[in-house]
């Protein structure tokens, strides 16, 4: 494991956790807590994009709120470039944190101009006003690849990749060095996808940001991470560089994620796809021990339902959190039934 | 201070972007109006209303008479005896005058000739001032017991048709020295309306028992009953909003303490509601008491929700802002409960503490200032102790930007909501503070139908309330507040340019729908008298007062009936095309 | 239902009318009573101490609750008597009007909502659409009069038609419960139902006995006459009452049954080749009917608002009236009381609502 270097690490996660009480019964008592992010730690280094993956309701997105600081954080810290988020001013963490948001028609109030929308950011934070936030809004959406009349017109009148740049060019209105990007692509067709992505990337070198990709397309996160985090019920399962990742998977759960990206292939022999059986289980009620055991195909019982893995470095930063990590060419048990 | 040449970019730039939305809005506009003119209900809804609203408005240049005409408060002394009668619409006894005259020669009063004298001095515009009538024919000559005498016993003047000569068989004969009624026609054009036909131009819907033009009395209840409708409907669509989007914006404990008091609403009928507040306050003689509680219902309110925050915000990480701060946070709940302890136990009527009095204290202007200016202060600093709201708004630069709304050099900053919000809460401290030993000016300005008013909005908040905290539950879950949130955008801007914007739409409609409904009940407080006062040219007390001549004078209640149900019906079908234009089913 | 009693208890006391001043009226001066110590005691004071209005508002609310859960109600200053004894003559009335009115309202506005929801758009729909607008628009005080005026006075005072069910007067008769040339046996001032009856005469017209009817004049004498009375003098103030709740019915089905119309499921019923019928009235207002209950809550909370002004019109001796009445006297007792029942039946209504939720949704389940 390579050492990091305190200066090289911009966001640092400590055992955060998110719990959102259930309320019920008479006099609304918490009755118990949906368990969206459960003890995660995690290390953002400076200037890297980090793809954070996993299926819908893992708490991906929540675990990207809480970075943020935009819902309070149960448990746990995130400090910010050696600062506790929860010590800085509000404006403070907004000046320096931003955040694209998944849907780009929902993410803009639809009776404000553009020029409010991507403006709003400076002059709430009493930056700049009047003709002079004009010609930052201009000037904004020049870098994102828009022209100045756009700045008039209304969300409406907008295409899905326009709209998803006008989000891009509000993020960076207030000059951040970090960006959570929370999947930004995936209400995008995939030929303007691309763009975006490439747009992306483009901004990344020219203003040194960093960026958290929060995704569930497999793909877009080989494109465009550094490194992956795999997570999986409100926990971090595995974390890897993006290639060491793709290419050998040791969480089981990883293993089945990236066998179900569709190959186009002219082999009759259909590629292994590891199904993996059962929903996902109620983050309400998660099981005991391995928090994978339910589903997984390797699951021993006795240890896997009892003790719950810790996230274990394999080596070059590779970390997983399994008490069988797969090898280098170890293959999961097929299931049968799954053709 | 800036020179006006400096404010030139600015000026321009604003005055830019003012005629931009404008457009917008324009446009808005007009597509709006393509969708609700597909319905011919909706049109006809809209005329209904239009038309309603143009004779509220030119009530004075089509009524031929003053509402509160009064024919027997008169000094004239020969119409002393004067007889009103109630007739049927079109009916020519409208120009028909009956006046009782003394045919005794030994009475101090009695004159061979006779002025045919009308008494119509009434109303503040003085147009209907008829001294003197001229009178056409004689109808008819009764005495007093009501038998038929022979007409040419008084004759009309062929000098002067305002003079009605006695015969000397008239004043001779002593068995008519009770006297004689006389009933004569007179030239009465003023009653006449010049765009109907002749023989339908006369009292088109009749007269009360008072001899009073029904018509002119409905025309006028045009103007109660939409000063009515539309106060009762904005006030309550102003306290519901405030009350239900605090309620959906903040949530917890506050919500639930506010949708608990509306569930209370909601378990009385309103009318029965609305009843007891009407009794209630016809016994305030000071108009304080209410207008105290109004202040203190919202300070328990915010109390509470302060309350919620605090506990919510007590700071894991030892620190506060300040020493006071923290103190604050520290004793929140004796700060909340000891005021509740002492209100609750110490406020006994008669007892040393003599809360009465305090609330009842209005007679000195010093001390209504006193007391806005500490409520505000109170309600700011409940607010400020709360640590999100400090970290959610930013108060550096606050005077600047103050100061940039009345930038003198940019006339179109007046007109950014700011600007205008300073300016009316100004108007309202002015308005609150009132006059020294005066009643408060905001409530006397309401006319003697307040109380009907105040008890509407008392019992109509509710509705809204619920109806904006789910707009505001559901608009606030959208990304764009999130996005807003993640900008460090405060709460206020949040609340006012993102979620309220996108959440009117439904108020529109319950707006409009609501005035209709104010109408009504408005007018069914006043038919069990507990509204207007009767003689007030309201539908309801015409209806009301109608009551007793049901079968001899069923115009009487027709027409005011009428007059109800074409208003309501108006807002009703204004509603439901507004409906149709805001349903998102409807956009394209 | 603490609530409501904190509510009516608030609203009765920061009402400045004085019920001691009151009680006593012009005599409050006189001297009435001495302290031990001598001191006079005017009939004003002596009223405040029976009253025990000097006490802290904490402990009078207390006493007032536990007094309610005690059922005693306090007395009324207007009628003399118990106010849970007025409300018992009272409520009824009001009751039995009420629930006629919405047991007719109710299939009426339905029907006529889905004719017309089926119909969209073409005559029937426009034509019932601008009658319920117009139904909901007026005033029922002022409807219930234009029926007395035109069912209820006889052709030679305008109405349009002459008596039918032997009345006098029009078809139908002006005001009043029944007939007053008959009484219910033992009929006190404000208890016009036979003493241990329900109270609901179109109940009680059947429970009155053989040797009873034998001393009504003749054509009162049996009980489906007196049920068929009671019945002609409800249809009146029924009507009035039930025409606004059948037009705002109307439009809430014709919405609801339109939006459901739409849904995939009845596109799927239709493929199906089911009749039009069928997918209609079996599986859409099944559907489209859901919202309807919920209104059914807040519609018996309207009516019984609105059972107010009726009652003032046909003379019903009912809560609204009442109420009326002890508002004009400033009796307070009286009105928290009404207040209280009128906000309990609410509350059951929701409660009966519920219930009814559970068995129409499937998806609700009591819990």
């Amino acid at each position: 494991m390579s050492e990091i270097r305190d200066d090289d690490v911009l966001i640092e996660v400590n055992g955060m956790k998110k719990w959102f009480p259930i309320k019920g019964g008479m006099l609304s008592t918490v009755k118990n807590y949906v368990r969206a992010v459960d003890g995660v730690d995690l290390q953002i280094k400076r200037g890297e994009t980090l793809g954070i993956v996993g299926e819908s309701g893992c708490g991906k997105t929540t675990l990207g709120r809480v970075l943020l600081g935009l819902i309070p954080i149960t448990d746990g810290s995130v400090v910010y470039d050696g600062t506790n988020i929860l010590d800085m001013a509000n404006r403070e963490i907004r000046k320096r944190m931003q955040i694209v948001f998944q849907d780009p028609g929902g993410s803009m109030n639809p009776r404000m101009s553009v020029r409010s929308i991507v403006g709003e950011p400076l002059m709430v934070n009493g930056l700049s006003e009047g003709a002079e936030l004009t010609n930052k809004v201009a000037k904004l959406l020049d870098s994102v690849g828009l022209k100045r009349e756009h700045m008039n017109r209304f969300p409406h009148e907008f295409s899905g990749g326009q709209k998803q740049r006008i989000a891009l060019a509000r993020a960076l209105s207030l000059d951040p060095e970090f960006i959570l990007l929370d999947e930004p692509t995936s209400a995008l067709d995939v030929s303007v996808q691309a763009q975006v992505l490439n747009l992306l990337e483009d901004i990344q070198e020219k203003h040194g940001l960093t960026f958290v990709f929060i995704t569930h397309a497999l793909n877009v996160v080989n494109h465009i991470s550094d490194r992956v985090a795999v997570m999986y019920l409100g926990k971090i399962v595995e974390l890897a560089d993006t290639a060491d990742l793709f290419k050998k998977p040791a969480h089981p759960y990883t293993h089945a994620l990236l066998s179900a990206i569709p190959e186009p292939s002219l082999d009759k022999e259909k590629k292994d796809r590891i199904v993996l059986s059962g929903d996902v289980p109620s983050p309400a009620n998660p099981p005991s021990g391995c928090r994978f055991h339910t589903r997984c195909p390797i699951a021993e019982k006795g240890l896997c339902d009892v003790e719950e893995p810790t996230l274990e470095d394999l080596g070059d930063g590779h970390k997983v959190a399994c008490h069988f990590p797969l090898g280098l060419g170890m293959t999961l048990p097929v299931n049968d039934d799954s053709l | 201070m800036r020179s006006w040449d400096d404010g030139k970019e600015e000026r321009e730039e604003s005055l830019r972007r003012l005629r931009e939305s404008l457009s917008q809005s324009r446009n808005d506009l007009s597509r709006s109006w393509k969708i609700y003119k597909r319905s011919l209900l909706a049109i006809l809804g809209l005329m209904m209303v239009l038309s309603v609203s143009l004779i509220a408005i030119f009530a004075d240049d089509i009524a031929v008479e003053h509402p509160y005409r009064n024919l027997q408060d008169t000094e004239d002394k020969w119409s002393i005896d004067y007889e009103p009668r109630r007739v049927e619409p079109f009916s020519e006894e409208c120009d028909w005058h009956e006046q009782k005259i003394v045919t005794n020669p030994n009475s101090p009063l009695f004159s061979e000739t006779v002025v045919a004298e009308s008494d119509d001095k009434v109303g503040d515009d003085n147009r209907y001032y008829r001294d003197t009538l001229s009178a056409i024919t004689i109808i008819k000559i009764e005495d007093s017991q009501g038998y038929d005498l022979n007409s040419s016993l008084l004759s009309i003047d062929p000098d002067n048709s305002s003079i009605l000569v006695l015969s000397p068989d008239l004043y001779s004969n002593t068995s008519l020295y009770a006297g004689v009624w006389v009933t004569y026609e007179f030239d009465n054009e003023a009653m006449h309306h010049w765009w109907l036909p002749d023989g339908y131009d006369v009292c088109i819907f009749g007269t009360n028992d008072q001899g009073q033009d029904l018509f002119s009395k409905v025309l006028y209840g045009a103007r109660v009953s939409l000063k009515i409708g539309i106060t009762v409907a904005v006030l309550t669509v102003v306290i519901g909003t405030i009350v239900g989007s605090i309620s959906g914006y903040f949530g917890g404990r506050v919500d639930e303490v506010i949708m608990r008091i509306c569930d209370i609403f909601f378990a009385i009928p309103g009318l029965i509601l609305a009843m007891a507040f009407v009794a209630a306050m016809n016994q305030v003689t000071s108009l304080t008491t209410p207008v105290w509680l109004a202040v203190l219902l919202p300070i328990l309110v915010i109390g509470s929700y302060s309350n919620s925050f605090l506990s919510s915000t007590v700071p894991k990480h030892g620190q506060t802002d300040s020493h006071v701060m923290s103190k604050l946070v520290e004793y929140r709940w004796w700060i909340l409960l000891l005021p509740a302890l002492v209100f609750i136990f110490g406020w006994s009527p008669s007892n040393l503490f003599g809360w009465p009095e305090i609330f009842e204290l209005s007679e000195s202007k010093i001390w209504r200032l006193t007391a806005v200016v500490a409520i505000i202060a109170l309600s700011g600093v409940v607010i400020l102790a709360d640590k999100r709201f400090i970290n959610n708004s930013s108060f550096e630069g606050g005077m600047e930007r103050l100061k940039d709304s009345f930038d003198w050099t940019n006339p179109w900053r007046y007109l950014t909501f700011r600007t205008l919000a300073v300016f009316i809460s100004l108007a309202l401290l002015f308005n609150f503070s009132g006059t020294e030993g005066g009643d408060i000016v905001i409530i006397k300005d309401f006319d003697r139908l307040w109380k009907v008013q105040a008890a509407l909005i008392f019992t109509g908040w509710p509705g809204y309330a619920r109806l904006i905290r789910g707009q505001v539950l559901y608009v606030k879950e959208m990304t764009f507040v999130e996005a807003a949130r993640s900008v460090g955008a405060p709460s206020s801007r949040i609340m006012f340019r993102h979620i309220l914007p996108n959440a009117w739409a439904p108020l529109l409609v319950a707006f409009t729908l609501d005035i209709g409904g104010t109408i009504l009940s408005a007018s069914g407080l006043s038919f069990i008298g507990l509204g207007a006062e009767p003689g007030t040219a309201e539908w309801g007390i015409l209806i009301s007062e109608s009551r007793r001549y049901f079968l001899d004078s069923p115009w009487l209640m027709l027409y005011p009936g009428l007059a109800i149900a074409v208003t309501v019906l108006g807002f009703n079908l204004l509603g439901d095309g507004i409906r149709d234009v805001v349903d998102p089913k409807n956009r394209r | 239902m603490i609530g409501v009693a904190i509510f009516t208890f608030a609203i009765a006391h920061i009402i400045p009318g004085d019920p001691a001043a009151i009680q006593c009226g012009d005599k409050c001066g006189l001297i009435v009573d001495y302290t031990e110590d001598g001191e006079p005691i005017t009939a004003y004071e002596s009223n405040r101490i029976r009253l025990k209005m000097d006490d802290p508002v904490g402990v009078q609310f207390w006493r007032y609750v536990t007094d309610l859960a005690e059922g005693d109600w306090g007395d009324s200053l207007l009628y003399h008597r118990p106010v849970v004894d007025v409300i018992k003559d009272a409520a009824p009335i009001t009751l039995e009007m009420s629930f006629l009115a919405l047991f007719i309202a109710y299939p009426l506005g339905i029907i006529l909502g889905i004719i017309s929801a089926v119909r969209q758009d073409r005559m029937f729909d426009h034509v019932s659409r601008f009658f319920a607008i117009a139904f909901v628009s007026l005033p029922i005080f002022w409807f219930a009069m234009m029926l007395q005026l035109y069912l209820a006075t006889g052709t030679e005072h305008g109405g349009i038609c002459d008596p039918i069910f032997g009345t006098e007067g029009g078809c139908f008769p002006i005001y009043g419960r029944h007939d007053p040339s008959y009484t219910y046996p033992e009929d006190g001032f404000y208890s016009f139902y036979p003493a241990g009856g329900t109270g609901f005469h179109l109940v009680d017209s059947w429970f009155v006995t053989d040797e009873k009817l034998a001393t009504m004049p003749e054509e009162w004498n049996s009980n489906w006459l007196l049920f068929k009375d009671t019945l002609v003098h409800l249809a009146l103030p029924c009507a009035a009452l039930g025409i606004a709740s059948a037009g705002s019915l109307l439009r809430y089905m014709r919405a609801s049954l339109l939006e459901v119309l739409n849904e995939d499921y009845v596109r799927t019923a239709r493929a199906k080749g089911l009749s039009e019928f069928r997918v209609v009235v079996v599986h859409a207002c099944r559907n489209a009917l859901v919202p309807i209950v919920t209104i059914l809550g807040f519609s018996i909370g309207g009516a019984i608002g609105g059972a107010v002004l009726t009652e003032t019109v046909f003379a019903f001796n009912g809560m609204g009236r009442v109420a009326v009445t002890s508002l004009q006297y400033l009796d307070f007792v009286v009105i928290m009381g009404v207040t209280l029942i009128t906000s309990v039946i609410f509350l059951l209504s929701n409660l009966i609502v519920d219930i009814t939720y559970a068995i129409i949704d499937p998806r609700v389940r009591l819990e």
